[in-house]
This record gives C-alpha cells, structure tokens and sequence, in this order.
C-alpha cells in the first residue's frame, strides 16, 4: 500500500477516479443542499434571534450567542418537558424492551400459531400512530372508555387516565410499548435464532435450568441485539409527539408536553432561532443517550 | 485517522465563518414610532390584468364563481382563485411572504395580521379606499398593525350564548340572562330543575380557551394592551375577577367535565341535554341542528355582561389583503373594495353564510329579517379583537395555559393573572 507517490499516474486509474466522482456528484450535490445545507442553516439559526417576521430578510439577523440555549434551559416549561420526556424514555425504554424480550422468547419456543401471534405483535407497528393514538383515546375514555369499562367489572372505578396528571403520561407510555415492542420483538426473535441451539444444550446437560440458561446463555449472547434494541427505542422515544399532539395536546397542565412538542409550538409561534436551538438540545439529549447505552450494554473488554 | 482530524478542523473552521458572517449582519436599529403611513389612493377606473386570490374553507371554494360579476364589471381583468385549506394556510402564506411568491391578494385570518404585516408582506391600506366608520369595530381593528391599516373585513364571527329554550322553560327561565349573576342563576336552575348534567360548557383551559375566556374579561373592562398595542395591561382587578367568575363555574360543577371534548361531543351532549349551553360562534347553528336539536329547542342571545350593561364578545373572521410583492396592487384593491361593498356582502352572506363586516348589509334583507342572525348583528356592536401583534399566538398559548392551571386550581387567581402578565411582557409584542 506503501507505494512512494509517483508523478506518473496510470491512466486507468485517473479514469476510474473521474468515474467515481461523475458518480458520486448526484449524490453529493443533493446531500449538500438537502441535507448538509440546512443541518447547517439551522445550528448557525440556533445562535441568532431570527423570527419568522425575518424570513424576508435571513441575514439581517443578531447574533445572540448562546443566548437562546441559556433561555431554555432556564424556562420553568422547558424544564417541564425535559422532565416528561425523561420520564417517557425511562419507563417506555425498559418497559417495551422487557415485553418484546417476553414476547419474543416465548414465540421462539412455540411452533403453532407462530404466524399469527408474530403478525399479531407486529401490526400495531404497521399501523398509522394517529389512527392508534385516536383509538387509544376512546379506550381510556373516563366513561364507556374499553379500560373502564372491564375494570368496573370487577369493581374498580377507573380513573380518568388522561385527564389526569400522575396518570396521562405513563398511559401513553403504556401505549407507545404496545405500539412499538412489534420492531423489538423481530429483531429479538433474529437474534435468538443466533443463539447455537448446543450451547443450550450443553448448558442444560451440566444442570442448568430454564432461568439460569436464560441469565447465564441467552442475554449475554444477546447483548449487541439489546444494544441495538435500546438505542432505536431510546432514540424514537426521545421524540416522542404525535401520542401526545393526538390524545391530549400536551395536557392535562403540559403533563404529557414534550421536548418534540415544544419545539414544534416555537416553531409555529415563528420563534425559529429558539425552535432550532431546543431542537439541538435534544440531538444532544439523543447522542448522550446513545454513549450511555453503548457503555452499559456495550461489549466489556 | 490524520484525514478525518483535518476534516473535522475544516467543518469548524467553516462554521466559525459562518458564525463570523452572521455577526457581520445584524439588526438594522428599529427606526421606532410611527409605522408607515396608509397607502396612496387609487383611481376609479376598471381594474385590468390577473388577479390572483387566495382564500380558505368555503370561501375559497365559492369566491371563483362569486367574482364573475366583479369580472362583468371590469371586463379587462381576471380574477384567479386558488382554494387552500385551513389548516395550511397559516405556513403558506408565510412561506409565500418569505419568498416573495405571493399572490395579489389573500383571505387572512384576524389573528395573523400582526405577524404578516410585521413580516413586510402586506400593503398599507390605500387612503380613501373604504370609510373605517362602515365597519364593525372590533373587526376593523383586527387590520390595524401599530397604527397602520393593512387590509380590509371580508367577513366577521362572533361569540354568543346557545342555550336550550325548552329546558330554561322548564327551569323557569323565558328570558336569556342578562348579567353574570343570572347566568349563574341561569346555569343553577338548568342543572336543578331542567335535569341536565352540567349547565354550561366553558372550555378548561388548553388550546383556544382565550377565545372563551377574555369576552368576561373584557365585559369586565379588562384590556390586553393598551390603546396603541405597545404593552400588555393583562394583569388587573378586572382580570382576576373575570378569571374568578369562570372558575367559579367548573368550581361548582356547573360546567362540563375538565377533559378537552371530543369532536361533536358539545353538540350531540347539546341534543341529548348533557350541556345546558355554551358560547360559540354562527356556524354552530348548523351543527347543533345536525345533531337533532330543532329550532324550537334552542335560542341564541348576546352574552351577559356584568351588571346590566350588554356584555362584550370575541370577533374573528377574516380579512382581505393585498401583498407588497404583488404586482397588480391597483386591480387587486379594486377587487378588495368591491367586496367590501354592502351589496356585495349581502349576496356573499346568499352564497357563502359568512356574516357581513359592513354595518350596512345588516339592515335588509334576510340578515335583518332572521332572529338568530339579529343575536349576532346585535353582539358586533359590542365586540373586542385580540390585539393584532406578531406574537398574539404565543402569547395566546400562555394565556391558554395559564387559565387551565387557574381553573384546575394549579396556581391561584390573582397569580395566574400575573403570570400571563409576566409571560406575555417576557414575549413582548414583536412590533
């Protein structure tokens, strides 16, 4: 690979190299104005004051530094969705990991049936979130809502979930791990079909039972697929809105606003430097959410 | 890994520019006071050329076939008009104003005003175009940015009191209320004695329940801003009673549940007399009747004021604009008048069902024959626009915001009134 850099260049190779770049000026051209262009325009927006009355004018803008960061990390609401959208991404990560995990482990011992169980987990990924979100709303209904209405049959007055501060939020939490445990659990079922049936086998042979194979064989052999499993969970659930935009419009009392919601609000009050700002914050939220998981499920050398 | 070191030196090297270039910009100083003044008159010959409208809902659908008789008139011109929905129509404009694409003229809903115009997409209104006095108030304020006019009412709604007449009969009731403490009363004696669940329906907070909430404010005498639209004066006396008197009524559960209603819930629960009443605006008097309530079963009236003065509501509608990228300001104004025409009003009210801006088309006809259509010519004599500043919607969201901590008891009147205050001086109006 080494070879000293000569002044003849082989024609072949000049060639291939024109190729390459003939070949690779469509795409680059597109990412750089659709992609790369306003990634840019907007962290550069982000340190600016710049409202939508300025749309005429983009650069006769001020620049306020860090000013639109500091804004939000100080304002009591965006505070409030910080803290609801951590709370939905630490309930609904575990929580949704833990049931396709359940889920698909028991689908990897079943042989009957496996289609439509499989199917059957899957279709709320496939359907539309707002036609989810919607029917959901009817079920937690306070009066003739689906969930009242079975657990007064045993007696309980159900609440009104969403009309609720304590209960709104960890109601759509419960929802978006019913909706979302379908991707989890495909990618789980390819991974234990990964696991070599002797290890099991071996296991089971010195004494092994089912928990302890499934600690001790099956998780540890599972890792990078849990890893991966966290990351994109994390990552959606981080900006989670239209469950919220849908069911409750950020309510009871912003209970159930989120960073997402928020950001999206800036943006139609037409405060797009404080909407670009927020929206970066929460990239960051996402990549240290990603460094986070990577060292907790990550491989240990 | 040398490579990837000097490609990551150049992109921030890069951004280090573009931060540099951006410094280099800035605000030109704000020239301050006055806004530009109206625009120059126009003359009175046919317009000519294409005119490109915009116009929303209904309207939008209608307008192509209602201006032929503009076109009759000016045989010279063409008028064009592209039907946007509602809920686009807010980003469209804005993008359009930003890109300098615009159209002649649009419909522009009240409360965007502030932010168009602010954004410089908007024409000053032309000196002598139409006479201010022929206009409700409150909706020809809604076109007045700082002190400048930038357009025209096409059409108006406003906000008045259904409540069902069989069952304020039956509760003893032949009259509508006429102050706050016999709608009260009112609501009571529905619940008690006619038999419904909850007596009247006022929003609990969340999005739009300004639009519920300021009309007792302002009944009140409480204002937003001040006359010149410089600086908020939310926090009053008047305020936090007004704000008390409404949380009074979720209080003391004569109105409807603290969940937002579902779509069609207010006017089926209306039909099957779970609400008693609710303020709303005119095209409720279809819905309601859609649901099964005939006419003999309900009523509209003015909202109660105070004491027995009548009480002030909310008006919106929309208004006509011509944009500052037009390039046929003179026709487009022309066909902006013509609208404005009481005549001409009269028979958009025939076509459409929008009620009329001018004072004048109420006065024959069936706008002046029809009793509910008369509740709402009578509340337009007293009616306040929110106050048309770039910033109205957000500040609006907080003012939503802080009426449902309020009413569900989060924070205490007088300091949820403050609040707004404080939330709506740290937004500041964006003129």
């Amino acid at each position: 690979m080494s070879t000293p850099a000569s002044r003849h260049v082989d024609p072949t190779r000049r060639q291939q190299a024109v190729a390459a770049w003939v070949l690779a000026v469509p795409f680059m051209a597109l990412f750089l104005v659709f992609t790369a262009g306003p990634v840019l325009a907007s962290l550069g927006m982000s340190f600016t004051d710049i409202r939508s009355a300025d749309m005429r004018t983009p650069f006769a803008v001020s620049f306020v530094g860090l000013e639109n960061y500091t804004r939000l990390l100080g304002d009591p609401l965006f505070q409030k969705v910080v803290v609801n959208t951590g709370l939905y991404v630490v309930l609904g990560v575990p929580l949704t990991m833990v049931l396709a995990l359940a889920v698909a482990v028991g689908l990897n011992r079943i042989t009957v049936l496996r289609g439509i169980f499989r199917v059957g987990y899957y279709l709320p990924v496939v359907t539309s979130i707002v036609a989810v979100s919607v029917v959901w709303k009817f079920l937690l209904r306070e009066e003739g809502g689906l969930v009242n209405t079975v657990l007064a049959w045993v007696g309980i007055d159900g609440p009104a979930w969403l009309d609720s501060t304590t209960l709104a939020l960890p109601s759509l939490v419960v929802m978006a791990a019913w909706r979302n445990l379908g991707t989890l659990m495909v990618i789980f079922l390819a991974g234990l079909q990964t696991i070599p049936e002797e290890v099991r086998e071996a296991a089971e042979v010195d004494g092994a039972g089912a928990w302890q194979r499934f600690r001790h064989i099956t998780l540890p052999m599972l890792r990078p697929t849990l890893l991966f499993g966290a990351v994109i969970t994390g990552i959606g659930y981080l900006q989670f809105f239209e469950e919220a935009f849908v069911m409750t419009s950020g309510g009871p009392l912003d209970a159930t606003r989120s960073v997402t919601f928020f950001t999206y609000d800036q943006f139609s009050f037409g405060n797009y430097g404080l909407a670009a700002a927020a929206s970066y914050l929460l990239f960051l939220a996402v990549v240290a959410l990603t460094v986070v998981q990577f060292k907790l499920f990550g491989e240990k050398d | 890994m040398r490579r990837s070191t000097s490609t990551a030196v150049r992109a921030l090297a890069l951004l280090a520019a573009a931060s540099l270039a951006l410094t280099g910009c800035g605000r030109e100083a704000d020239a301050g006071g006055d806004g530009p003044g109206q625009g120059e008159a126009i003359s009175d010959d046919p317009a000519t050329g294409t005119i490109d409208v915009w116009a929303m809902g209904t309207e939008g659908e209608m307008l192509g076939d209602f201006a032929k008789a503009f076109q009759e008139e000016n045989p010279d011109a063409e008028v064009k008009v592209t039907a946007v929905p509602w809920e686009a129509a807010h980003d469209k404009l804005a993008n359009a104003i930003a890109a300098g694409e615009t159209p002649d003229v649009s419909l522009i809903g009240t409360t965007w005003m502030g932010e168009f115009a602010e954004a410089g997409g908007l024409e000053p209104t032309p000196e002598g175009l139409v006479e201010e006095d022929d206009f409700f108030e409150g909706a020809w304020n809604s076109t007045v940015v700082g002190d400048t006019s930038y357009g025209v009412p096409w059409y108006v709604e406003t906000r008045v009191l259904y409540y069902r007449k069989d069952l304020a009969e039956k509760a003893g009731w032949s009259e509508a209320p006429q102050s706050w403490e016999e709608l009260k009363q009112f609501a009571t004696d529905l619940q008690k004695k006619a038999g419904v669940e909850y007596g009247i329906n006022l929003q609990p907070g969340q999005t739009g329940s300004w639009q519920s909430m300021l009309p007792f404010a302002w009944s009140n005498g409480a204002t937003v801003t001040n006359e010149d639209g410089t600086e908020y004066t939310i926090d009053s006396p008047e305020m936090t009673e007004a704000l008390d008197y409404y949380k009074s009524f979720i209080d003391e559960g004569i109105s409807g549940p603290t969940r937002i209603l579902d779509p069609g819930e207010l006017e089926s629960g209306f039909a099957k007399s779970t609400f008693g009443a609710f303020i709303s605006g005119p095209w409720h008097t279809g819905l309601v009747e859609d649901a099964g309530v005939s006419q003999d079963e309900y009523a509209l009236a003015p909202l109660p004021g105070k004491d027995s003065a009548p009480g002030t509501s909310f008006v919106g509608g929309g208004d006509l604009a011509v944009f500052a990228d037009s390039d046929n300001k003179e026709s487009a104004w022309k066909l902006v008048k013509w609208l404005a025409e009481p005549e001409v009003q009269q028979d958009f009210y025939d076509a459409v069902g929008d009620l009329p801006a001018v004072k004048e088309s109420w006065e024959s006809g069936k706008l002046a024959d029809d009793p509910q259509l008369q509740v709402f010519g009578e509340q337009l004599e007293n009616t306040m626009s929110p106050p048309a500043v770039p910033t109205w919607e957000q500040v609006a969201a907080e003012i939503d915001s802080d009426i449902e901590k309020a009413v569900k008891g989060a924070m205490p009147v007088d300091e949820a009134v403050s609040h707004m205050q404080s939330r709506a001086e740290s937004i500041g109006t964006g003129l």
